[in-house]
């Protein structure tokens, strides 16, 4: 990891959470659904600036290395083959939804996390901004093929004081298995 | 028809993987842990880590006069061992823990006192203590809430609890527990102090009684 780039992306808190569902509807869930989210909080790029037209400087000085930064830990939080995914970008109160999607919509950023858990598909994600320790929900979906029903499921994350107004929280998310208890017909076959 | 029996070996077996005997013989529904890296002192970084456990109350449907005493000395040690792993493995070992911390949250169903019997007995702190290296008494938090609290888990020092700097507490939200029949159990340490931590502590502090300051002029 070069040392100019931490420098450059400055997180202010990074966290990492990995929940283990063992029970659900009273039975056993085998294999143990694990998911692993691990995210950023930083400093907006664009804070203090007023309405920036072009975001492409901004998404260029954060994005990939955010990407660098986070599927790594992600895939070694989640310690097990990675089946489904999903990110998430969370805005501070001064800033625009635009400000985080256009870090989170890029492949400069993406990519690091496909790379690293040989995926194809697009990432799900939810955008969203609000107040530190705001609740968000995020999508995950299969890493190859978005249309695999058993893989569609959300987790929940809430930040303590994160974001402040002016920071962004990019996370991204990763499954090693469909919902506990998936049951549905497959799409076609309802 | 009866599971046969499940024993853990709390001295030799990782609880980190391979767990779904245990979570049967105790109704275990999910595990979580949760560690932030933010800046520490002279330029490190400080991480602070919760690693909770939901599980079904054990004493559900039964009275106040019911002895706790059998179950809690069944779960609580199991308990311990499962987050005292995963703290572990998430803080790089107990020598880098330097403060920690407990709680629990029982469902709306349940008595505060079902909380209390699986942390506050030495079934569950003597061992927490042990696995952390810690000999402080752990300071903690319990009460009965709906899902989807904010708890906020008191840490001092593992060793020092009087020393001021270690004094923290760790937000730990818990979306979808405790369902109205189960209990939440956190175990929590820090390998660092709070952020920029600089209120001196008692051995740099002067006497103070209300009778030696008489008079604060604002």
């Amino acid at each position: 990891m070069s040392t100019e780039r931490t420098t450059e992306l400055a997180p202010r808190k990074i966290f990492t959470i990995v929940e283990e569902t063992l029970l659900e509807g009273g039975r056993p869930v085998d294999p143990v659904a694990r998911v692993a989210i691990v995210g950023a909080v930083f400093p907006n790029p664009w804070a203090g600036q007023g309405f920036v037209e072009d975001l492409l400087p901004g998404i260029n000085a954060v994005a990939s290395d955010l990407g660098a930064l986070l599927a790594p830990r992600v895939m070694a939080a989640l310690d097990a083959p990675l089946e489904a995914y999903g990110k998430a970008a969370i805005i501070g109160l001064n800033g625009e939804v635009e400000h985080g999607s256009g870090i989170i919509h890029n492949l400069r950023f993406g990519d690091h996390f496909r790379n690293a858990a040989n995926a194809t598909t697009l990432l799900p994600a939810v955008e969203k901004r609000g107040p530190a320790g705001i609740s968000f929900d995020i999508p995950l979906k299969h890493f190859t093929d978005m249309k695999i029903r058993s893989h569609h499921q959300t987790v929940e994350v809430r930040v303590a004081d994160a974001p402040h107004a002016d920071e962004i929280l990019i996370a991204l998310a990763g499954a090693n298995r469909g919902r506990p208890q998936q049951r549905l017909a497959e799409l076609g076959q309802d | 028809m009866t599971p046969p029996p499940t024993t853990v070996d709390l001295f030799a077996r990782s609880t980190l993987h391979d767990i779904g005997d245990i979570a049967r013989a105790i109704g275990l529904r999910r595990l979580s842990t949760q560690i932030e890296e933010a800046p520490g002192p002279h330029g490190g970084t400080t991480h602070r880590a919760a690693a909770i456990a939901v599980i079904r109350n054990p004493w559900t449907g039964t009275g106040t006069d019911h002895d706790l005493a059998p179950e809690g000395e069944r779960i609580a040690p199991v308990l311990a061992k499962l987050l005292t792993d995963r703290l572990l493995d998430a803080l790089g070992g107990a020598e880098a823990v330097a403060a920690f911390g407990k709680a629990a949250l029982v469902g709306t169903h349940g008595e505060l006192e079902h909380a209390a019997a699986l942390i506050h007995t030495p079934y569950f702190g003597n061992l927490v203590r042990e696995a952390l290296e810690g000999t402080s008494i752990l300071c903690f938090a319990d009460g009965r809430a709906e899902p989807g609290e904010l708890l906020r888990v008191p840490l001092w020092h593992k060793t020092a609890a009087a020393t001021r700097d270690y004094y923290q507490t760790l937000d730990v939200a818990l979306p979808d527990a405790p369902h109205a029949d189960e209990i939440v159990v956190v175990a929590a340490a820090s390998t660092g102090p709070r952020p920029h931590a600089r209120i001196g502590d008692r051995a740099t502090d002067r006497p103070i009684t209300s009778e030696i300051l008489k008079e604060i002029t604002l």
